[in-house]
């Protein structure tokens, strides 16, 4: 759990974080979303004391950061950064093998735990084990970013813009990894993007800052519902909140059981979101859809009128499993 | 469009053809001096003035011919590399730097009387010529074939061997060796004093320049007055910096006996310590500071966001990726000291600089080279070992820094 009470940081005469509150639980995924120099940066790296906070406190699972060694206490939080990072002049499995190695693990123990990692994350041992970062592209490079801040097990990972620099489809892939690999490890993380998209899809809490203040937090959709005010609504897309919001929710949470009529042709599998349900429906000119199993069974069916209705409603939370 | 490939087109040949120019314009020059420039000089003793003999005379018609044909082979070879390939150019190229002194021996044979035990053979400017074309021959073939530098030292060092076996055995009469046999103690000595002025000058001005490129990335503000200093230091001529030292120093030894017991005196070793020091930390630190500066900062936030000691992450992240840019320096700092220890001469701090300068006076050019040609073969070297060392230290590193043209 990490807690932020009233925390504040300045560089000289400028205010880079004001006075901030946030509780992250345990196990939770949280979001600080912002444009740039807005302080989320800086908030991020006095959670790990790579920058000392100036008032309020910090605390982990009930102690104050300051209290810690800081040395020992980035040894137990995983840490991934934009740049990654990785130290060029060691091999992709000397790079994920580092906090380990600083912990003294026994050598084998070490090399296990490296090879375990690089299966998690897709990246075949005997191909990549042996490659210098420079030979990877950015989507593997950032993987091994992200292997090394797991490599001893931390409760807690903090990634400073982990995606910004990858082209959109790679940072859709890593998205959907990360994503995956929180739903089995439930690690506390922190978060700092600029992609609200990123937030939305990833995050169970939300912290939008401007200015070193925070302007608004709380879950997606309490945030999709009422933005507090007109910066929070341009981050959350204007005009495209509508779709942001369905894409939160899944078909299977919406549809209805099969009707007598004919199924319709259009097929979404359950797993779909509303907005990519909406998105089939404009594609093929059609008001309904027939919904699918893994196995293509028709379960269900889901009409524009239902999807229109309930897209608001609910606070669906069957995001990416 | 395979169609428009076959057809004939006007200056479609030519535009195809791409032969290796550097290749082409180092063996016709090369040419042109073995048959337009004196290969060898004789004279009958040291004294006498030398006469030169052109190639046909000196190696005779078969040896002439030989080298011609390899040359022109050569040649052959560099209008169309691409289909032969530079294996075959940098085995001709080292074939003929093989033979040279063989060449040296067969120009004796014919020329030298036997029994004239006071006839010195000379080296002439076709066989200088040759030697120097030859060398930009192997750097170029070196750059198209992506050697390792590992491995250029490694071809240049049997060169050196097998000329130096053919010196000792069977070179009596080519002055070079004459002027070596006459005072071989010295030249060994002179070697030895060479080799120890550098070693220590470039130890220490490793030393200082890194804590100096330390001390200057603490202080940042005292980084320009730092690099002026030293670039004044560079600018001053280095005899006048002998002769800045002498009266400083003459007069530090007259003061405290403890300071002459230490052998510290206004000429010999102390200055020329001194001053080599002195021009060494320019490129030291201005490469060791550069080294550090340019260090990914993203390696070094990971590196303390990971929990590594700041002790850590100078040895095991600043150090190993500053390194070969530091190696540079210290490779540059070699070079340049191996050369200026030859002016050290000049105000007794012996070396080879001592042939160079008695030579000058004597007017022996013999005696010149065998000073100068050491130290030539001592820079080359150091050169070569550090490049090939940095080189290795970077494999992890970008290749696209890795290679210097």
């Amino acid at each position: 759990m990490i807690e932020l009470h009233n925390v504040s940081k300045s560089f000289g005469d400028t205010l880079a974080v004001d006075d901030i509150s946030f509780t992250v639980p345990k196990g939770r995924f949280c979001a600080l979303v912002g444009t740039s120099g807005c302080g989320k940066s800086t908030t991020l790296r006095m959670i790990n004391r790579l920058t000392a906070h100036g008032g309020g406190e910090i605390t982990l699972d009930g102690q104050v950061v300051a209290a810690y060694n800081p040395v020992q206490l980035r040894r137990r939080i995983g840490y991934v950064i934009q740049d990654t990072g990785l130290f060029p002049h060691w091999s992709v499995a000397r790079n994920i093998g580092t906090v380990p190695r600083l912990l003294k693990w026994p050598v084998d123990q070490i090399r296990e735990r490296v090879e375990e990692l690089m299966q998690f994350l897709d990246l075949p041992v005997d191909a990549f084990a042996h490659k210098y970062p420079h030979q990877l592209s950015g989507g593997q490079a950032q993987r091994v970013g992200v292997a090394r801040a797991l490599a001893a097990d931390p409760d807690i990972l903090l990634m400073d813009e982990p995606f910004g620099a990858l082209d959109p489809i790679t940072r859709e892939k890593l998205q959907s990894m990360l994503a995956r690999l929180q739903a089995r490890l439930h690690k506390t993380v922190v978060l700092v993007t600029h992609d609200m998209d990123e937030a939305l899809r990833l995050a169970d809490h939300l912290v939008v800052m401007r200015d070193g203040k925070i302007v608004q937090q709380g879950s997606p959709l309490a945030l999709l519902q009422k933005p507090a005010n007109d910066f929070v609504d341009s981050l959350l897309g204007g005009l495209e909140r509508g779709l942001k919001q369905a894409s939160l929710t899944r078909v299977r949470d919406h549809m209805a059981p099969l009707g007598p009529t004919l199924p319709a042709q259009s097929r979404v599998p359950d797993t779909y979101t509303l907005r990519q349900a909406l998105s089939v429906m404009l594609r093929d000119h059609c008001e309904r859809v027939t919904v699918v199993d893994k196995s293509d069974v028709p379960v269900g069916e889901l009409s524009l009128r239902k999807l229109v209705k309930e897209a608001h409603a609910e606070q669906g939370h069957g995001r990416e499993s | 469009m395979p169609l428009m490939d076959a057809l004939p087109i006007r200056g479609e040949r030519w535009a195809r053809w791409c032969p290796n120019r550097v290749m082409l314009c180092l063996t016709v020059a090369m040419l042109a001096a073995l048959w337009g420039l004196d290969v060898v000089s004789v004279a009958p003793n040291r004294i006498v003035q030398s006469t030169g003999y052109p190639v046909w005379q000196a190696l005779g018609l078969p040896g002439a011919g030989l080298a011609t044909l390899l040359l022109t082979v050569m040649f052959g070879l560099a209008v169309h590399p691409e289909r032969s390939g530079y294996p075959a150019l940098l085995a001709a190229s080292c074939l003929l730097l093989l033979l040279l002194p063989f060449g040296l021996m067969l120009a004796s044979h014919w020329l030298i009387t036997p029994g004239a035990a006071q006839a010195r053979l000379g080296i002439g400017p076709a066989y200088w010529t040759l030697l120097f074309m030859l060398s930009l021959c192997l750097v170029e073939l070196r750059l198209r074939m992506r050697l390792a530098r590992g491995w250029m030292l490694l071809i240049i060092l049997a060169i050196l061997g097998v000329w130096w076996l053919c010196a000792a055995l069977w070179l009596q009469p080519l002055a070079l060796v004459q002027e070596f046999q006459a005072r071989q103690e010295a030249f060994y000595r002179a070697l030895g004093e060479h080799v120890a002025l550098v070693s220590i000058a470039v130890t220490v001005s490793i030393v200082l320049g890194i804590g100096i490129a330390m001390l200057i990335r603490r202080f940042s503000a005292s980084r320009k007055s730092a690099f002026a200093v030293l670039n004044f230091l560079q600018t001053v001529p280095s005899l006048a910096l002998f002769g800045l030292l002498l009266a400083p120093l003459a007069w530090l030894a007259a003061r405290f006996d403890w300071l002459a017991a230490m052998g510290i005196k206004g000429i010999g070793w102390t200055p020329a310590l001194i001053a080599l020091i002195a021009y060494s930390l320019l490129p030291m630190v201005r490469n060791t500071y550069i080294a550090f500066e340019a260090v990914s900062p993203a390696a070094l936030d990971a590196a303390r966001g990971m929990g590594m000691r700041p002790a850590q992450c100078f040895w095991q992240v600043r150090l190993p990726l500053a390194l070969p840019i530091l190696l540079e320096g210290v490779r540059i700092t070699t070079v340049q000291a191996v050369g200026l220890a030859a002016v050290a001469a000049l105000i007794g701090a012996g070396g080879l600089g001592t042939f160079i300068f008695q030579g000058l006076g004597q007017a022996a050019m013999d005696m010149v080279l065998l000073g100068a040609l050491p130290i030539i073969a001592m820079a080359l070297m150091a050169d070569t070992a550090l490049g090939a060392l940095a080189e290795k230290l970077r494999q992890g590193d970008h290749p696209a820094q890795g290679e210097r043209a």
